[in-house]
């Protein structure tokens, strides 16, 4: 596993935090995501890059990781020059507010005051722009674009929402896309669901029989608000669709990559595997697998062998050997779950171990930054980030 | 104390940063509540294997199945509760099979955001309301336990009942939304745990989801859950003797092929650990008024059905 934290894994995270442009830091939730997705946004930037680490979990985590108590909805600047004495690059840091940006969009692009006042002031639209799941997704998206093509940067981190399943993210452009399908727009927006308009009588059968579903499965006033939604936006799906469009190929395309991150215990493991696969799949640019948390084994220690018995109460020498037992087991079962993985990724993993303490500050940030770059923190510095820079793109 | 107050009511609902061990509080839960002989559904969101692995029991599927005595589990599955709820809806076959198939349904339900939350909670609530029989007054659940899904929020499961019951005032939707928010927000009915584990983002999160649910949702959660805290395993005398021996950098053999060295790091490790538990179970005291259970930290080869039946006998305890 040694291997592993300064091998191939380290070599691909390097070269993308030296080359690419964007990238999306993907995995469930409570892997550490938001803390590797800002320990590597500050390693580009203490390389010399302009790097904003962009964070959409609405529990402002990244606040707590960068030790600051809020962030707002624009990109700040950090203050690096605590850390490294005039420090080349800059990091910039800020969240992703999703009704904002939602807002943003619908001022930026609505055909008329009168349309944007319908749908700001659209019940429906309140509600879904702030509250409801699947949003973060979109605007996430939404923001990216804008983001990536941001001159200030040179390089956008984004951490993406804690998901049980963390493909949700990936799939928010296709299932935009497939959303404002015009077929299904055709349907929502058929004139019979048109405020006013629905004691009309229904010109064809087919639609009857569809309208009669929907409002026993729905109720005829949602499919009406919606409609009323849908209706508002008219004129700005084009350009929707045509945004999701770009967002997905620009995550394709050679300038992003994807940074999976996953704890040691079995059931995030599984997840990263999955994600990894259905990354595949998509034919989308995996950087590499960052295994978090990982704990040592006391038991595989390979210090010489130490000469002469130690003189130790035996209660407590029996607890100590219990302990480390107990220790070890962990370790191998850990060890169990990322072997498995390691195989499948192409060696394409990094191995972080369990920190002494809590990640809340700049300085905290760092030394995770180095171990995923197989240098610094307590373990001895195998290349510097430079070195590995010249070795060329990890893909 | 906290099982008798638990089962008490017909609803407990686990929320909780991920990789907080929810599932497996939850499996615990559920198996202590089946062990004083209530019948119990272990209700997952979209998450076929945890809790039925942790019970020894192959993936549960979207119908409730009995995996021990009293001890039933089901996968809700946002997709195959909307279609169920089509099915009930249409009641004829050969229409709802129609609907089902169309492509406009499927991305329907895929994009429209809300939905599929308040399905599952429509389905739990149904699952709550069921009866053992045909003409029994008997509920078929005693308790069910909702391990819910740690999305964005951690809440935002619980917020869509609110959300669509004001973007939906009327028609079924709305009044779907209504009778679950009614049930969330029963105190009687309803309770809600938060889960945490001793670590600075955890316990944060956990303030967090205790304010969001009180003043967002009128919901005041019951309890919480400290998993994974680290234990007392040495006596303070020899807690002492460690810090002694590791500042002296005392060295030697332990045992066969194991040195002192590497026991006093494995020490030092623990006491530290141990620290971050004590100093975050008085933070969380201190900040939250609820009552705090905590569980051990596993040291299991895998954590498997012996694993949860410990920790489901720590809750009896509690």
């Amino acid at each position: 596993m040694r291997a592993a934290r300064s091998g191939r894994g380290s070599r691909a995270l390097a070269a993308a935090l030296a080359e690419r442009r964007i990238l999306v830091v993907c995995g469930s939730g409570g892997v550490g995501k938001t803390t590797t997705a800002a320990a590597l946004a500050l390693q580009a930037a203490l390389e010399g890059r302009r790097v904003l680490a962009c964070t959409i979990d609405p529990a402002r985590r990244l606040a707590t990781s960068l030790g600051l108590a809020a962030l707002g909805g624009r990109p700040r600047a950090l203050d690096l020059s605590g850390l490294e004495p005039g420090a080349r690059g800059t990091l910039w840091a800020m969240t992703l507010d999703t009704r904002r940006t939602f807002d943003a969009l619908v001022e930026k692009h609505a055909s008329s005051d009168a349309a944007r006042r319908r749908i700001l002031e659209n019940r429906f639209y309140q509600q879904v722009s702030s509250a409801l799941a699947g949003s973060h997704e979109y605007m996430a998206m939404e923001k990216l674009l804008e983001l990536a093509a941001d001159e200030r940067f040179d390089l956008v981190v984004l951490d993406t929402p804690p998901t049980r399943h963390a493909l949700d993210f990936l799939e928010a452009p296709a299932r935009l896309m497939g959303f404002l399908d015009t077929s299904v727009l055709r349907w929502f927006l058929r004139p019979y669901f048109v405020a006013g308009r629905l004691t009309l009588k229904v010109a064809t059968r087919t639609g009857a029989f569809a309208l009669d579903l929907a409002d026993r499965v729905l109720g005829l006033q949602f499919l009406q608000d919606l409609s009323e939604f849908f209706l508002a936006f008219e004129g700005m799906y084009e350009g929707f669709k045509q945004r999701a469009e770009r967002v997905h190929e620009l995550l394709r395309g050679e300038d992003s990559g994807f940074v999976l991150v996953a704890g040691p215990a079995r059931a995030t493991l599984d997840e990263a595997l999955y994600f990894y696969r259905r990354l595949r799949e998509k034919d989308m640019p995996f950087v590499g697998l960052v295994v978090n948390r990982v704990h040592p084994d006391p038991l595989a220690e390979t210090a010489p062998a130490p000469r002469g018995t130690a003189d130790l109460d035996p209660d407590l020498a029996r607890g100590l050997l219990r302990l480390m037992e107990d220790q070890s087991r962990v370790a191998r079962r850990e060890r169990r779950g990322i072997g498995r993985l390691a195989a499948e990724v192409a060696g394409r993993l990094v191995v972080v171990p369990e920190l002494e303490a809590d990640v809340h500050d700049l300085r905290g940030l760092r030394e995770v930054g180095q171990m995923m770059l197989g240098g610094g923190g307590s373990r001895p510095r195998r290349k510097r980030p430079a070195e590995l820079q010249a070795q060329g793109r990890g893909r | 104390m906290l099982l008798d107050d638990l089962l008490d009511r017909r609803l407990v609902i686990l929320s909780g940063k991920g990789g907080t061990g929810k599932s497996v509080v939850g499996a615990a839960l559920a198996l202590a509540a089946a062990e004083r002989g209530r019948r119990v559904l272990l209700a997952e969101i979209d998450a076929p294997l945890e809790a039925s692995r942790y019970l020894g029991a192959a993936p549960a599927g979207s119908r409730d199945t009995e995996v021990r005595p009293g001890l039933s589990v089901v996968n809700l599955d946002p997709a195959a509760v909307m279609d169920e709820y089509v099915r009930h809806a249409v009641r004829v076959e050969l229409l709802a099979r129609k609907l089902l198939d169309s492509p406009i349904y499927r991305r329907f339900f895929a994009a429209a955001p809300g939905l599929p939350e308040l399905m599952v909670l429509g389905k739990i609530m149904v699952l709550e309301e069921a009866r053992a029989g045909r003409f029994s007054s008997r509920p078929r659940y005693d308790l069910i336990v909702v391990d819910a899904p740690a999305t964005g929020h951690g809440l935002s499961l619980l917020k869509v009942p609110l959300a669509a019951s004001r973007a939906v005032p009327v028609g079924p939707v709305g009044h779907h939304a209504r009778r679950v928010l009614a049930l969330l927000q029963d105190a009687e009915r309803t309770a809600l745990v938060l889960v945490a584990v001793p670590e600075e983002m955890a316990a944060v999160e956990a303030r967090e989801l205790h304010r969001a649910a009180v003043e967002e949702l009128g919901i005041t959660p019951r309890a919480l859950v400290l998993n994974e805290c680290h234990e007392r395993r040495f006596t303070r005398e020899q807690e002492a003797e460690i810090r002694r021996l590791a500042a002296a950098g005392a060295s030697g053999r332990l045992a066969q092929g194991v040195g002192l060295r590497a026991a006093l790091s494995a020490a030092r490790r623990h006491l530290r650990r141990r620290k971050l538990t004590q100093f975050y179970l008085t933070q969380l005291r201190r900040s939250l008024p609820l009552p705090i259970v905590t569980l051990p930290y596993l040291f299991d080869e895998d954590i498997g059905p012996s694993s949860i039946e410990r920790l489901a006998r720590r809750l009896e305890a509690a």
